[in-house]
């Protein structure tokens, strides 16, 4: 049983993927300007920006579509909060949250420009198995249970006025 | 190699400075290390691979945990020697071996807040000395953070001291759960150091 479980988490996290979201930059951008962060600053977890209700249902349709395109099946929208990292922002694997339940996460990238290093580090016990680079308008589909986390690499404060937006979406 | 100058005879009073010092326990020593003694110092580590290593919470090079050469193996053992029975001493926290690795912080590398405790571990004081760098670093100081905790879980943190990487220093800190500390990034130049952590 437990060989089986096991199986099965490697080969959903070999399904991980990132691919362009099609969705006009010019679309991205508008929905980057109304969202609302706050920061967060328990420097033993991140230091980072949040807004944890974006209200963006434009990207939730364009995703859903998306999903339909990719995977082949249409998956219902859960949640989504949006991050923002500038120079000298991380957030650590341990202060991810664990999901109990199998979910499918997406990550939109809505920076401004590319930002090298900036990336999401998807783990499985520990070890990364997916790296989402900053690319501006890809979307990348992890799923995601119990033995998956991330954290978001710190940003070098050698990019001076970087600017890393996500907005990551959950889907059942 | 490793002499222990006036300064280390004034034991009470480094012991009130330990207990003093905020946010916490810890103590600064500069030229800690002969100027005679620093091309041997560094000549010792000429063997020594240094290999890169990164984690959500680091990014730097240094050399294996265990010493590749004899030179580094017989510095950390005199190291032990010389400092584990006056801190011993100083700290109230009687420590016997010592653990130390060579480390290299380039443009771009940092270690994110963290306290060093682990439980089973034992690691009872935490060490840093700064070697000499042919390119001496910006950035790469030692940032002390006060830390409120509640359940174990931090619910304030708030820098609290910066401490320059500067070439033949000695830092000495206390481990617990509210040792919170970074190495902030190196943004130019090079910061080369030994360090580790005394042992129960």
């Amino acid at each position: 049983m437990v060989l089986r479980v096991s199986l099965e988490e490697r080969l959903a996290t070999r399904s991980a993927v990132t691919v362009p979201s099609n969705i006009p930059s010019s679309v991205l951008a508008a929905a980057r300007a109304p969202f609302r962060y706050h920061r967060y600053a328990l420097v033993d977890r991140g230091a980072y920006e949040y807004d944890d209700a974006p209200h963006a249902p434009e990207l939730v349709a364009a995703i859903t579509a998306r999903i339909a395109e990719v995977a082949g099946e249409r998956r219902a929208f859960i949640s989504a909060r949006a991050i923002r990292l500038g120079p000298g922002d991380y957030l650590l694997a341990r202060h991810d949250r664990i999901h109990e339940t199998r979910v499918l996460e997406c990550v939109l990238d809505l920076s401004p420009a590319p930002i090298a290093h900036a990336e999401v580090h998807y783990r499985q016990h520990g070890q990364v198995f997916f790296r989402v680079p900053c690319d501006p308008g890809s979307v990348a589909m992890v799923p995601r249970g119990p033995t998956v986390s991330c954290n978001f690499t710190y940003v070098s404060k050698l990019h001076t006025g970087a600017e890393v937006v996500r907005w990551i979406a959950l889907f059942g | 190699m490793w002499c222990l100058d006036h300064a280390w005879q004034e034991e009470g009073l480094l012991a009130t400075t330990w207990r003093a010092a905020a946010p916490f326990p810890h103590l600064v020593f500069d030229n800690f290390v002969a100027a005679d003694q620093l091309d041997a110092l560094m000549a010792a580590l000429d063997e020594e691979h240094i290999a890169r290593y990164e984690g959500d919470l680091f990014a730097f090079e240094a050399s294996a945990p265990e010493p590749a050469s004899t030179e580094l193996a017989e510095l950390r053992a005199e190291f032990a020697r010389v400092l584990a029975p006056p801190l011993s001493r100083i700290t109230g926290k009687p420590v016997t071996r010592v653990d130390m690795r060579a480390y290299a912080y380039r443009p771009g590398h940092y270690l994110l807040p963290h306290s060093d405790h682990q439980d089973g571990l034992a690691r009872v004081l935490a060490y840093a000395y700064y070697l000499p760098s042919p390119d001496p670093p910006r950035g790469g100081e030692l940032e002390l953070y006060r830390v409120e905790l509640a359940n174990d879980e931090a619910t304030v943190t708030e820098t609290a001291r910066l401490i320059e990487a500067r070439s033949n220093r000695l830092v000495v800190f206390d481990v617990s759960t509210i040792s919170l500390h970074q190495v902030r990034e190196v943004l130019g130049g090079l910061r080369i150091s030994l360090a580790g952590w005394f042992y129960a």
